[in-house]
């Protein structure tokens, strides 16, 4: 087998030929380093690549399969991790100067998870600066997206979604405030999955904003993102906000029948008088939503008349809740923060308390609108942003005071499940051309808090019926 | 709504002992005033019969 065709497969594929000892982990691994080698000097997805670690790993990885020990369902399976996730004695930066030599003494809960499951971690993936939402902050360079060099990977799990796209890593973990799994995942043509809030255990990540941050899953596939939620999902007492809850078992749920249940399609992100989504990621939902039909979901549209203030309340939460966890780096240190990061932190500290708190009643508004919609529907529907990746300005600035209003506009297409807290995933629905450029769409499953297996099953059913997945950037 | 000047600005950072500086001024000023315009907006019916915690919530027990 060439290392093209086994990069290219899928982590459940190569899981499961690990097993049967037609693939081992050391080749699994030297061929992600050498594809890492190949074209990383242009997208710029890895902060740190642990070589000699993870062909440690594989070694031992090998020799358990040859002794008939399998830790879990991704033993060997070569995963990348998004830098604000601690891993013991290695960097985890954040993507910030401030953290550039922070080296955590302890794993994170999702990486003992990892690890437990038998992954082998190939690195630590860029991001933006302290997970903020503009693509240029890092403090390690610009991520690009590996459809289009110009544009952006999704923000802010840059580096999860393009090192996951271009084949650097089988799968992969991104951090998701106010939509940063599902946008990489929506920019780059991936599975990005953002799971309850309370699902996986955020301990030992450096946080953004604590009554919104999730840790989830970056795939190629469903099943991929399905064995990967499998590794990190379930109670930790480490993070208080954990809910002590069984943990199905997801990849079991991914029967693709979706006979009977029912979907809403969210009307206001559909208008374009609305919310300004375009002519191509609306045709490529709509087109979604009737393949979905065709196989036997029952679809409806749905009215949630707060979903379009979403993204204004997600924005001031996350805002207030961010630069509430280091208020001294920005009294002491804030020549090291990337310009538009010290603004967006600056702001933060600026919003008066009762600001924040009339964002966190909207949300509750705005929560409760989406709950009920979701007793009368299993799953709801709708774009994941409302254009495909657009092109990255690399220089510093806001530009404008609207250009600042048309970013909280955008941000309700993520923010609103991000309110919510249950578990909301973007899969590819198609892709259009700009340029000389095709370029991925996206479209969101939602569901209810703790169903992220509806969620995955529906997105598994559309996957199995439609091509997009198997389609990948040049490089 | 009144939006709010550089100087007032400036003046609220100063309170949080933040000192501002020239280069960041004006991208703050259009940031935060775009924040507080927008939730000034919002005045959805109910909004004040609400406590300001949305996390923990009794609707997850029905789902």
């Amino acid at each position: 087998m060439s290392d093209q065709e086994l990069i290219f497969m899928s982590a459940a594929d190569l899981a499961t030929r690990m097993k049967e000892k037609q693939i081992s982990p050391v080749e699994a691994v030297r061929a992600y380093l050498d594809r890492i080698t190949e074209v990383d000097g242009k997208i710029n997805a890895y902060i740190t690549v642990l070589a000699d670690q993870a062909l440690a790993e594989a070694k031992q990885a090998e020799s358990d399969i040859n002794a008939g020990l399998i830790k879990g369902s991704l033993h060997g399976v070569p995963v990348g991790v998004k830098d604000q996730i601690y891993t013991k004695d290695i960097r985890t930066s954040s993507a910030s100067k401030i953290r550039s030599d922070f080296v955590p003494d302890f794993d994170a809960t999702v990486v003992e998870g990892l690890k437990r499951s038998g992954a082998i971690i190939l690195g630590k993936l860029n991001m933006t600066e302290f997970a903020m939402g503009d693509p240029i902050t890092s403090a390690f360079g610009v991520t690009h997206n590996p459809w289009d060099l110009t544009r952006n990977p999704g923000t802010s799990s840059t580096g999860s979604g393009a090192a996951t796209a271009s084949f650097m890593c089988a799968t992969s973990l991104g951090e998701d405030t106010g939509g940063s799994v599902r946008g990489p995942a929506s920019n780059c043509g991936l599975v990005g999955l953002r799971p309850s809030w309370g699902r996986v255990s955020r301990y030992g990540v450096d946080g953004a904003s604590w009554s919104l941050d999730t840790i989830g899953p970056i795939s190629r596939t469903v099943e991929d993102c399905a064995l990967t939620l499998s590794a990190i999902a379930g109670f930790d007492q480490k993070d208080q906000y954990m809910r002590d809850l069984p943990v199905p078992d997801y990849c079991a749920a991914l029967t693709g029948d979706i006979k009977g249940v029912k979907i809403g399609v969210v009307r206001e992100f559909l208008d374009p008088d609305v919310m300004g989504v375009t002519k191509s990621v609306r045709q490529g939902v709509l087109q979604a939503t009737e393949v979905l039909a065709t196989l036997g979901a029952e679809v409806e549209e749905i009215s949630i008349p707060l979903a379009p203030v979403s993204g204004v309340a997600s924005r001031i939460i996350s805002a207030v809740e961010r630069s509430s966890l280091h208020p001294e780096w920005l009294r002491n240190r804030p020549n090291e923060f990337h310009h538009n990061t010290r603004v967006a932190f600056t702001t933060g500290e600026l919003i008066p308390s009762q600001v924040y708190y009339k964002a966190q009643k909207v949300r509750t508004l705005v929560r409760k609108q989406a709950l009920e919609a979701l007793e009368r529907f299993d799953v709801l529907v709708m774009p994941g942003a409302s254009e495909p990746a657009t092109v990255m300005n690399l220089e510093p600035g806001i530009r404008s005071k609207e250009a600042a209003v048309r970013a909280l506009t955008e941000a309700s297409y993520r923010g609103l499940f991000s309110l919510v807290s249950g578990p909301a995933l973007s899969i590819c629905c198609g892709y259009t051309v700009e340029g000389d450029n095709k370029l991925p769409l996206g479209i969101q499953i939602a569901g209810r808090p703790f169903d992220e297996a509806m969620v995955m099953n529906v997105a598994y059913a559309y996957e199995q019926n439609t091509n997009w997945h198997l389609e990948y950037p040049s490089l | 709504m009144s939006e709010l000047n550089e100087d007032e600005i400036r003046g609220l950072a100063k309170a949080v002992n933040i000192e501002i500086q020239n280069s960041d001024i004006t991208d703050i000023s259009y940031s935060l005033n775009a924040m507080l315009e927008a939730i000034d907006s919002i005045n959805p019916e109910g909004i004040n019969a609400v406590e300001p915690l949305s996390v923990i919530q009794k609707e997850d027990k029905k789902l």
